[in-house]
């Protein structure tokens, strides 16, 4: 793989990862945001595969594999079955009915869209001396991971659903992922592993959650646990 | 029905309503529970006979070290044999056998669940590692999980809220003690760039002053946690009050007396005799705690409370000791010196023996009665003679009596603080008088208190059916407050037998240790020298050669020729509501020292219906408040609740603005940091 290529693919991956971001802000549409973060785990899996077939390093596309498999196809397919099941007819009475739209954000879209231009602006702004340290392609891609965690955290705090708010905390830890590859150039498949099954029980317990709270309050609206404080 | 409220209560004798079954199945239960008894007891023992070798070793001199890197991360766990270390743990040993030996009897009877039985061994164990840490996270390790095992003793019966109160008291008061510690021996181990105690001993002349006074400052307030002195006492009456009596002995003979292991460790060997206000601080902190917690056991009505003050009235002798030894040692009186750091290394020994000791009667009275509460109990001198003979060495060592246990120290300490102080030293001139004044008032309150608890609890006639009617000890029980009660006499009369020990430590220390000879003790000089083993002798023969000629006497009397009962002024039918009860006796101290222990009375009056002046029924209480509680934890705690109710403002529930607050964290980290 020549250079030119190895810069392309890198950046390309980059910019996935941060499109993606960006369109789960605009939509609402529940299965499309999971489709986007599906999209948006291939890009992040191309980036270690990408670097691994440059520098013709086995374990490093190992950890892209392993990336691929669970954030493109595990984690999505996870949420996929929350938003799909139907359940009524087979589970007796209607228990709960899947929300397929994020119905009423705190924040419109309008104005979601310019904050997350702002964190972006932010994110660039502040990873600049990281960038400065040292000038390669993967570090240049490290603004991306940043604008793609405050993107993340910025859907959590502006969703209402509890579906919504796992799809951000998993863009969230997309974008830490990215950035510990990127920053080390390459994490070992050890720690890579552990984190990738902190964050599929995250996931599962979210989903866990997001179905009780359904059952209980017949939507996931998550403001409804605010008499759970203290 | 009845099935429920046995298991609930596991304590109630509901045998005679049972059906037959559970009968069985109780029966079972109780061989069970006879077994874990024994076991946990034995575990205990053994423990303690572990830490008494030990002890004994290391006052030997035979130095021993123990590194085991692997067992913590990064920095590895370090023991070592010091004779200091030594002396703890020979008390702390000594006092687990003798509280295995009692908690195995104690169990039976159903008071002590197999949790704290369990636990026990564990807690043992950790209290004899910390006099044998050779740096400072071993030591602080072990502190913590002594703290946290102690707790889960304190919590043993946590279905009571009085018990559950005790939990959060011990457990605030412990950690703030713990974090004063962890803050002093850090920057200790930072200001000298080394961790073991050993190398910072050598490394600490390099400290500059101001570290020093704030490490000192840190370290005397934390272990003075542990130790029940003010200000951070309070968990102390609490604490031993609330929790099972085994386990109240343990922390009281052997716990507590690690703080002042602490304050010997660190502010007197290692920080080594500092400036002469810190003799001072020490002074002034020991004869405020000793004060305090002998008034307020003076009119303390729980035998379990009152005990607990007493602890803190004890640990507070023994610091004025240690900071009369500090001073003396700043002014060049190196003998008198010697001499006060000995007393109050014997006292702390002493205490120990006694405090066990009274604490393990008033479990047996506990267990008989189901009371603590002195102005319930009453008439228990028939009732169980060996229990209460046993107390009452309890409290003649408490008392500090001639023949009692506590005698030998407190004569020490006072003849040590009574001298001449060189001329010009205005100082000690003023110090020492105080001080002689304080220990002379807290040991004659002591009394007080002792005669109270002895005589309100012990003699007299019962004040209730469960005092009536209680049973003596079994022998687990007994033959463990024998032996402490053996361990007492022999401190008491021979306390001698220490030398080798003070001799040990007197090599090691900065500050000079003075040995107590041979029969006869004192200061050097011979004036004020006591022989108790002499003195003891004398009253025996004295008491003997009184019994035996009022026997020839009254033989040659006519018998008595009244049949009118005794103390009753020639009346009959006295009950046992004209006699003093614990409240009563304490009344003149209450008004004495009202300034001081500011009475909380409150009197509610429940009028007869339709009439202003027909009073049906009046309730008068009063009972004696802690002023530090009131006026230095009550602002601390306003203060904080206020400033938290500022925070709960932010805190409204919501997730999504939570997520903000951490977003927006990130974002200022971020731009900061740039």
């Amino acid at each position: 793989m020549n250079q030119d290529l190895y810069t392309a693919g890198m950046n390309t991956a980059a910019g996935t990862l941060l499109l993606t971001a960006v369109l789960v802000v605009w939509r609402r549409e529940l299965r499309a945001m999971v489709m986007l973060l599906a999209c948006q785990g291939v890009a992040l899996a191309a980036l270690p595969i990408v670097d691994g077939i440059a520098h013709a390093s086995a374990e490093v596309i190992g950890v892209g594999v392993a990336i691929l498999a669970l954030r493109g196809v595990v984690l999505p397919a996870v949420l996929l079955r929350l938003v799909a099941r139907r359940g009524p007819a087979r589970r007796g009475p209607a228990r709960w009915v899947p929300a397929r739209r994020e119905s009423a954000p705190v924040v419109g879209t309008s104005l979601s869209l310019l904050i997350t231009a702002l964190l972006t602006v932010t994110a660039f702004a502040v990873t600049r001396p990281i960038v400065r340290l040292q000038a390669t392609v993967g570090s240049m891609a490290v603004p991306v991971s940043f604008a793609v965690i405050l993107i993340g955290i910025q859907v959590m705090a502006t969703r209402r659903r509890a579906l919504s708010q796992t799809v951000g905390f998993l863009m969230l830890d997309n974008g830490i992922t990215s950035a510990a590859f990127l920053l080390t150039s390459g994490v070992p498949l050890v720690v890579e592993l552990g984190a990738s099954l902190d964050v599929l029980f995250v996931t599962l317990v979210l989903g866990l959650l997001a179905r009780q709270v359904q059952a209980h309050f017949g939507d996931s609206d998550v403001g409804r646990l605010r008499e759970l404080r203290d | 029905m009845t099935m429920i409220r046995t298991a609930l209560r596991p304590d109630t004798d509901a045998a005679g309503s049972e059906p037959q079954a559970s009968h069985d199945a109780r029966q079972g239960h109780e061989a069970r529970s006879a077994a874990a008894a024994a076991w946990g007891g034995a575990a205990t023992s053994l423990v303690g006979l572990a830490g008494v070798v030990c002890g004994i070793v290391a006052l030997a001199g035979r130095s021993w070290s123990l590194s085991l890197d692997g067992l913590f991360p990064m920095v590895g766990v370090q023991l070592e044999l010091t004779p200091l270390g030594g002396l703890f743990m020979l008390l702390t040993g000594a006092v687990a056998v003798i509280v295995g030996i009692y908690s195995a009897g104690y169990t039976r009877a159903g008071h002590l669940g197999g949790f704290p039985l369990a636990v026990m061994p564990i807690f043992v164990a950790t209290m004899l590692l910390v006099p044998a840490a050779g740096s400072v996270p071993t030591f602080l390790l072990m502190w913590e999980l002594m703290a946290v095992s102690s707790m889960m003793l304190v919590l043993a019966g946590h279905r009571r809220a009085e018990v559950r109160s005790a939990g959060v008291y011990y457990a605030v008061l412990t950690h703030l003690g713990f974090m004063a510690i962890l803050l002093g021996l850090l920057l200790l181990s930072a200001a000298t760039g080394t961790t073991r105690f050993a190398e910072i001993s050598f490394a600490i002349g390099d400290v500059g002053h101001g570290a020093r006074t704030v490490i000192f400052v840190l370290t005397l307030l934390g272990f003075g946690s542990k130790a029940g002195l003010l200000p951070l006492h309070a968990w102390l009456p609490r604490a031993h009050a609330e929790s099972p009596s085994p386990a109240s002995a343990l922390m009281s003979a052997a716990m507590v007396t690690l703080g002042v292991y602490g304050i010997v460790r660190i502010d007197l060997d290692i920080l080594g005799p500092g400036p002469r206000w810190w003799g001072l601080v020490m002074l002034a902190v020991g004869a405020v705690s000793a004060l305090f917690g002998v008034l307020q056991a003076s009119v303390a009505t729980d035998l379990k409370r009152l005990l607990a003050f007493s602890t803190t009235e004890n640990m507070g002798l023994v610091l004025v000791a240690l900071g009369a030894a500090a001073l003396l040692t700043s002014s060049g009186m190196r003998d008198v010196a010697a001499l006060a750091l000995a007393a109050g290394l014997l006292h702390l020994l002493v205490h120990g023996s006694f405090k066990m000791l009274a604490f393990l009667a008033a479990g047996s009275v506990q267990n008989a009665t189901g009371l603590r509460d002195l102005d319930r109990l009453g008439g228990l001198a028939r009732r169980m003679p060996v229990t209460t003979a046993l107390f009452g060495v309890a409290a003649l060592g408490a008392a500090g009596l001639p023949v009692g246990a506590g005698f030998v120290s407190e004569w020490l300490l006072l003849q040590s603080l009574i001298h001449r102080p060189a001329a010009g030293d205005t100082l000690m001139a003023l110090t020492m008088p105080l001080a002689i004044g304080v220990v002379a008032l807290s040991v004659g309150v002591g009394v007080v208190t002792m005669v109270k608890a002895f005589g309100v609890g012990f003699l007299a006639r019962p004040r209730t059916d469960e005092a009536a009617h209680a049973r003596e000890a079994g022998a687990p029980m007994l033959l463990a407050m024998a032996l402490a009660a053996l361990v007492c006499t022999v401190l008491a009369l021979v306390p001698a037998a220490l030398d080798p020990a003070l001799r040990a430590l007197g090599r090691t220390l900065p500050v000079p240790v003075a040995t107590l000879g041979g029969v006869v003790i004192g200061p050097a000089g011979g004036l004020g020298s006591i022989a108790p083993a002499v003195l003891a002798a004398g009253m025996a023969s004295a008491v003997i050669l009184a019994v035996a000629l009022s026997r020839i006497g009254s033989r040659r009397r006519p018998p008595a020729q009244s049949a009118a009962p005794l103390w009753a002024c020639g009346a009959d039918g006295l009950t046992s509501r004209m006699e003093y009860t614990a409240s009563s006796f304490a009344q003149p101290m209450q008004r004495v020292f009202r300034g001081v222990l500011r009475p909380e009375a409150d009197l509610s009056v429940v009028r007869a219906a339709g009439s202003a002046y027909d009073v049906e029924q009046m309730a008068y209480r009063e009972r004696p408040t802690d002023a530090v509680e009131a006026h230095l934890y009550r602002p601390v705690l306003r203060l904080v609740r206020a400033v938290a109710g500022w925070v709960r403002r932010a805190h409204t529930g919501s997730v999504q603005l939570y997520l903000v607050y951490g977003g927006v964290g990130l974002l200022i980290v971020l731009v900061l940091a740039r």
